[in-house]
């Protein structure tokens, strides 16, 4: 029997073969809830008392529905888990998840974050309004089960035309599909559409997340001043929006407003300290703006809460380290590097950051010929193909300056450069360096030199396509790819090309197998880029008009 | 009375609030033995500590609006699922005692935009008060008035007493306690609705030899 029948023209919910798991810190409470779910039916009942718990058990059983406490005790809280769970696609878009809150307050954190539950229910509730709510998700969840099993499939145009299917014939769930369709326009980078859409919803009711989801569209078209007063508007409002906070930061950054972007992210953090990735960035932008108190916290803050987590990395180690340093404290720095031994142990990656760090931390102690070995050990790992993330790559050559190899910095600067030639920021990181060390002019040269072949070949290659030769378009890529293997701007260019080729000139295996070999180093380099997934649903048409079928 | 005592009154009535939480859920899990004098007795324990609930949470609610105001957290819902869910709520709690029906008027959207918990929250206080006067009937409502939504409860008890309707016509100071409570509540929850221009409102009348309990949203 499936988890939904229908008898009599009516659809019915078999709660018998609903799979649950029900999540709380607090085993009377594990009980109850338990309890008012088996009021109605459900037995197939599991039982979590912490988020490990809940990351273990999802990867071995398959739950319809997640029943989880928003405060969960130490470690993750219920947001943090639901947002681990969708981006790591450990349940899918069909799985129910209910948050439970204890107070009216938190419930608005919830509702308001990005990424939010299906619902959510403040404490105490009867089983009766629980089992309405649950029946009215799973019908939601019925009616939005093609255009789900299209988005995870990564079929995005016929996502979108299942979202425009439902708004025409089902009045009651327009604004679900809206909101629906409005995630995949921006996952697409259909940003104009994006923009068009939420204004739509905003002319019903100025929702929140209809706001939220307005700022994101105009920041992505860089239309920064426009973001940044919608953004404040609904903090005016609803100051409780944390990742309005977020949004707002990343708008600053790009309005080269550092103190404001650290002023956002300082707010989002006392209304929610736990999101590790918001610490990082507090982390990231204090230390940019040379606020070391604050960039030292948010760093422990991290790693701290992230205890865990999988959004922890052995680059959070290796930048608390350089803070440390930068405050004379390199004891503390040299503990830190021990308190992450198991992260800067485990990969290649993770050595180069240990590595690094001890270099930086020698130095600065005066024990060069410790800091000499340690930088010789980077520069091996380097070689054997160990690639951090670029601002790490960055202190690399920073220690090597400061240690006399101005050769091997400006192999390490020019690498960086090439592979990022269209990222302003770390380009005047890189220039900042230079400046430091007294050869300004020299870097100024080096930068220039690494990013203009790549961008000439580029550059080249978009007037070509334009022409609609993209044979000749890919070999231009194809020779920046080789310049910059790295460089996600430049592996994206050619995977288009590529496709566009293959549409001109027919179905080419050998060149699909690249195409998808590029595209997962893109991935790598720019985890979550808007384009990656319109690249991937292109990939799909070109196959799928061709006659292949692929999983 | 100082802020700091006051937060630790506030604290105090959280707890208690989430541990009748679970005392309620408890006496949920009890099971119906057929016996009247065992059920009913259950019963009444359930109902008493749900209405202590309510209770608290509003007074909750209310001690915080008086800080800060009440800001509703809009979103799209349906009403026709609110008024189901009121309805089931209400036969939970009447256990049978009562009649339970719902009548929902032509013409009233698929979604109407408002905060589904704070609405809620006053609309089980209006069924609590309605379930404590009607002699067998309570009638949950759903329209469309003057552009707004309405959302009403109304029961056969003969209606409010003069003087409640009088002193909420004069807008007179509530009792802080019992009925006065609730519908302190709920005006606040229809006052804090907003758009474009418009405010919702509480509105309480005599009508059909009964008690009538609307609450407008625009």
């Amino acid at each position: 029997m499936s988890l939904v029948s229908a008898k009599n023209n009516e659809i019915v919910i078999n709660y018998g073969e609903l799979r649950a798991l029900v999540v709380d810190d607090y085993p009377g409470m594990r009980s109850a809830l338990k309890l008012t779910l088996s009021n109605f039916g459900v037995t197939r009942i599991d039982l979590a008392s912490n988020a490990t718990e809940v990351l273990f058990k999802v990867q071995n059983t398959r739950y319809d529905l997640i029943l989880s406490d928003f405060n969960l005790g130490e470690g993750q809280d219920g947001q943090q888990l639901l947002e681990e769970l969708r981006h790591r696609h450990l349940i899918s878009l069909g799985t129910v998840f209910i948050m439970v809150t204890a107070e009216a307050g938190y419930e608005k954190v919830v509702a308001t974050a990005e990424l939010a539950p299906d619902d959510y229910l403040i404490k105490p509730f009867s089983a009766e309004l629980m089992c309405s709510r649950l029946e009215n998700i799973l019908l939601r969840k019925l009616t939005f089960a093609k255009v789900y099993g299209h988005f995870e499939n990564h079929e995005l145009e016929a996502a979108i035309k299942g979202c425009d299917e439902i708004l025409k014939t089902r009045p009651k769930y327009v604004v679900d599909a809206l909101r629906f369709k409005g995630e995949v326009l921006n996952a697409m980078g259909r940003f104009e559409e994006a923009e068009a859409l939420y204004r739509q919803i905003i002319e019903m009711r100025a929702i929140p997340w209809a706001r939220l989801g307005l700022a994101r569209a105009l920041h992505n078209l860089k239309r920064e001043e426009e973001a940044e007063e919608i953004l404040r508007d609904i903090l005016d409002q609803s100051c409780e929006m944390v990742s309005a906070y977020d949004l707002l930061a990343e708008v600053r950054l790009s309005r080269k407003d550092g103190p404001g972007a650290q002023e956002a992210l300082q707010k989002g953090v006392e209304i929610s300290a736990k999101t590790v990735r918001r610490q990082q960035r507090l982390g990231e932008v204090a230390f940019d703006n040379g606020d070391l108190d604050t960039a030292k916290q948010a760093y422990n803050n991290a790693l701290e809460k992230g205890r865990n987590s999988v959004f922890v990395t052995a680059e959070d180690y290796g930048h608390l380290c350089r803070v440390q340093v930068e405050q004379g404290d390199t004891n503390g720095a040299l503990e830190t590097l021990k308190r992450g031994k198991h992260l800067l142990q485990a990969t290649p990656e993770g050595q180069f950051v240990g590595a690094v760090a001890r270099s930086i931390v020698h130095a600065r102690t005066g024990n060069e010929s410790e800091a000499e070995k340690a930088l010789d050990e980077a520069a091996q790992l380097r070689q054997a193909g160990a690639r951090p993330d670029d601002r790490f790559m960055l202190d690399f050559a920073d220690a090597c300056m400061a240690a006399g190899r101005a050769e091997q910095a400006d192999a390490i600067v020019r690498d960086v450069a090439r592979n990022a030639h269209d990222s302003e920021s770390l380009l005047a990181k890189a220039k900042r360096l230079y400046e430091k060390s007294g050869r300004g002019d020299v870097g100024e040269q080096l930068l220039k030199d690494a990013t203009s072949t790549v961008r000439n070949l580029n550059n080249e290659a978009v007037i070509l396509a334009h022409k609609g030769n993209f044979a000749a378009a890919m070999e231009k890529l194809r020779e920046a790819c080789w310049e910059a293997p790295h460089n996600p701007r430049i592996l994206m260019n050619t995977v288009w090309v590529m496709l566009k080729h293959m549409e001109q000139s027919g179905m080419d295996e050998a060149l699909m197998e690249q195409a998808r070999g590029f595209l997962l180093d893109a991935e790598k380099q720019a985890p979550g880029h808007g384009r990656l997934a319109t690249l991937r649903a292109q990939i799909k048409d070109v196959e799928a008009r061709y006659g292949i079928r692929r999983r | 009375m100082n802020m700091e005592s006051m937060d630790l009154y506030a604290g105090l009535m959280h707890e208690l609030k989430n541990n009748l939480g679970l005392l309620a859920m408890t006496i949920d899990g009890i099971p119906v033995t057929g016996q009247p004098e065992h059920d009913h007795r259950v019963d009444e324990a359930r109902l008493l500590c749900q209405r202590v609930i309510d209770r608290l949470q509003q007074a909750l609610l209310i001690y915080k609006a008086r800080h800060q105001s009440i800001t509703p957290l809009v979103d799209a819902y349906s009403p026709r699922d609110l008024a189901e869910e009121l309805r089931d709520t209400a036969n939970s709690l009447a256990r049978g005692r009562l009649h339970v029906d719902v009548q929902f008027a032509d013409g009233v959207p698929e979604i109407w935009f408002f905060d589904r918990n704070l609405v809620e929250m006053a609309m089980i206080n209006a069924i609590h008060n309605a379930l404590g006067y009607a002699k067998n009937l309570i009638r949950i409502g759903v329209s469309l008035q003057e552009g707004m939504l309405d959302i009403s409860v109304w029961d056969d008890s003969g209606g409010y007493p003069q003087h409640v309707l009088q002193a909420f016509a004069d807008r007179q100071p509530y009792r802080a306690t019992g009925t006065g409570l609730g519908l302190q509540f709920a005006k606040l929850v229809a006052e804090a609705h907003e758009d474009r221009g418009k405010v919702g409102e509480l509105r309480l009348s005599n009508q059909d030899g009964g008690a009538l309990f609307s609450l407008r949203l625009p």
